[in-house]
């Protein structure tokens, strides 16, 4: 009874076009599985694009303490050069201003018996402390006690530079500047 | 355009068009409301189909069709999706048995769009045809319907905004459910003898087969409720013709009891079987 189909004469209709196969089914199917999928991606994208958003101002804020703390670190880093060159300073000057009481013996020790030193100065340069101004006045000394001051102070590793000697009568007066040779 | 895509969007454009006369009518309004008219020469009657494909509201209403759609055409609507209906009509047609007639796979498309190529000079221009064919003999019952009937019905019903998805004669449509549900009760047995009698708001129609071969078929349509005499002026001559102990078989629908009740108590007297079930008409025409 199943393929039982009722007759009918109506009047046939032409403006019918055919039916679309059902094969064609899968096109509305598709634009609802593609509609579907766009907003997942849709959602998801945006999802993912508030998380990097939020990420992103993060990110910034972090940049923005550690600029901060860059910044407090270069200053306190500043501080620390400004030191180090004021420690470097005192260190190198302190190197440099060696003890002079050896200078003024190894000087009077290169005097003979007859002459007397009248004077004897040593004056620190104060910026540079290995440079010490001497002045020696002697009397009855002659110009060869000189070079014994000389030698005498280089034994003692100063080098003398600009040395002036002149001789008034039996004064003889020396000035140098001695330099300290590191070794 | 827009519409075109919105069908194929909506699947509408795959589900079986309302207008194919291809398919069940259930398969062509699933999912929508239908409405079921049966046209009789003074009297419309119709049955509804819900969107789950039960049989719903009814109603009835004396009078020409032209005038009871005028007064019932909103109501109607009302019962229909997209203003869909299946008709059937009751009155100026005949159906009688012939021979030899072409059968071809196509032939209800032939019968629509070319009748002459299957009917030959049986063809009558001014008529509608439909076929039921013995499955094992050359016999065909064939159904001439007035056309101008079927297109005065057209246009009355197009005049009120439904659109006919089907015509057809009720009457004819149970004798072809009848015949079938015998055939196959008997399935299996020696073709055998029967007299099946139909009767449908007032027409009737009468077959008689005797050893596997249909050799009488008599009808009459628009006989009216109060035709019962004359039914029985038709049937009477093949009951009596029939060999002693044919089973005859009775279906019938219709809105007037009495008329069954008159004839079936007639029918009786010879052993008739009432095979009728509830709301066949409408089943047969709404559901196939």
């Amino acid at each position: 009874m199943s393929q039982f189909l009722c007759h009918d004469f109506k009047t046939p209709r032409t403006d019918t076009s055919r039916r679309l196969p059902g094969s064609m089914r899968l096109v509305p199917v598709m634009f609802y599985v593609v509609c579907l999928a766009t907003g997942f991606f849709i959602f998801k994208d945006m999802r993912g694009m508030k998380e990097a958003e939020k990420q992103r101002l993060e990110a910034v804020k972090e940049k923005e303490e550690i600029a901060g703390e860059l910044t407090k670190l270069d200053e306190e880093k500043l501080k620390i050069e400004n030191e180090l060159y004021r420690a470097q300073s005192v260190a190198k000057w302190m190197e440099g201003s060696r003890v002079m009481q050896p200078i003024t013996v190894a000087i009077a020790r290169t005097m003979p018996l007859e002459t007397n030193i009248t004077e004897l100065s040593l004056e620190r340069s104060p910026d540079l402390p290995s440079q010490i101004s001497l002045l020696v006045r002697m009397i009855n000394a002659t110009v060869a006690e000189v070079p014994k001051i000389e030698s005498a102070v280089n034994r003692l590793h100063y080098r003398t530079h600009s040395g002036q000697q002149a001789k008034q009568g039996d004064q003889v007066e020396y000035r140098s500047m001695l330099v300290w040779q590191d070794q | 355009m827009w519409d075109d895509i919105k069908s194929v969007l909506t699947f509408a454009a795959f589900r079986p068009d309302a207008d194919d006369p291809e398919l069940a009518w259930l398969k062509r309004s699933e999912g929508r409301k239908s409405l079921l008219l049966n046209i009789s020469r003074s009297q419309v009657s119709w049955r509804s189909f819900n969107r789950r494909g039960k049989l719903d509201q009814a109603g009835m209403h004396d009078g020409d069709l032209a005038d009871v759609a005028s007064q019932r055409g909103e109501e109607w609507r009302s019962l229909t999706e997209g203003g869909w209906c299946v008709v059937s009509l009751n009155n100026r047609f005949i159906i009688s048995l012939e021979n030899g007639l072409m059968r071809a796979d196509n032939l209800n498309h032939l019968l629509r769009t070319n009748p002459r190529s299957v009917l030959g000079p049986k063809y009558d221009r001014g008529k509608r045809y439909a076929l039921y064919h013995h499955t094992d003999t050359t016999a065909s019952m064939l159904l001439a319907c007035e056309d101008s009937m079927v297109k005065v019905t057209e246009d009355v019903l197009r005049g009120i905004g439904l659109k006919p998805g089907r015509i057809c004669c009720g009457l004819f449509a149970m004798m072809e459910y009848s015949i079938r549900s015998i055939a196959e009760s008997s399935r299996g047995q020696a073709p055998g003898s029967y007299l099946l009698i139909a009767a449908c708001e007032g027409s009737i129609a009468a077959l008689a087969q005797q050893d596997g071969q249909w050799r009488d078929l008599r009808c009459r349509s628009g006989l009216g409720a109060e035709g019962v005499e004359t039914a029985l002026q038709i049937v009477s001559p093949l009951v009596a013709k029939a060999p002693p102990g044919t089973p005859v078989f009775f279906v019938s629908d219709g809105q007037d009891a009495s008329f069954r009740t008159t004839l079936m108590e007639q029918l009786e007297r010879v052993g008739a079987r009432d095979l009728t079930q509830e709301d066949l008409l409408w089943k047969v025409i709404g559901e196939h």
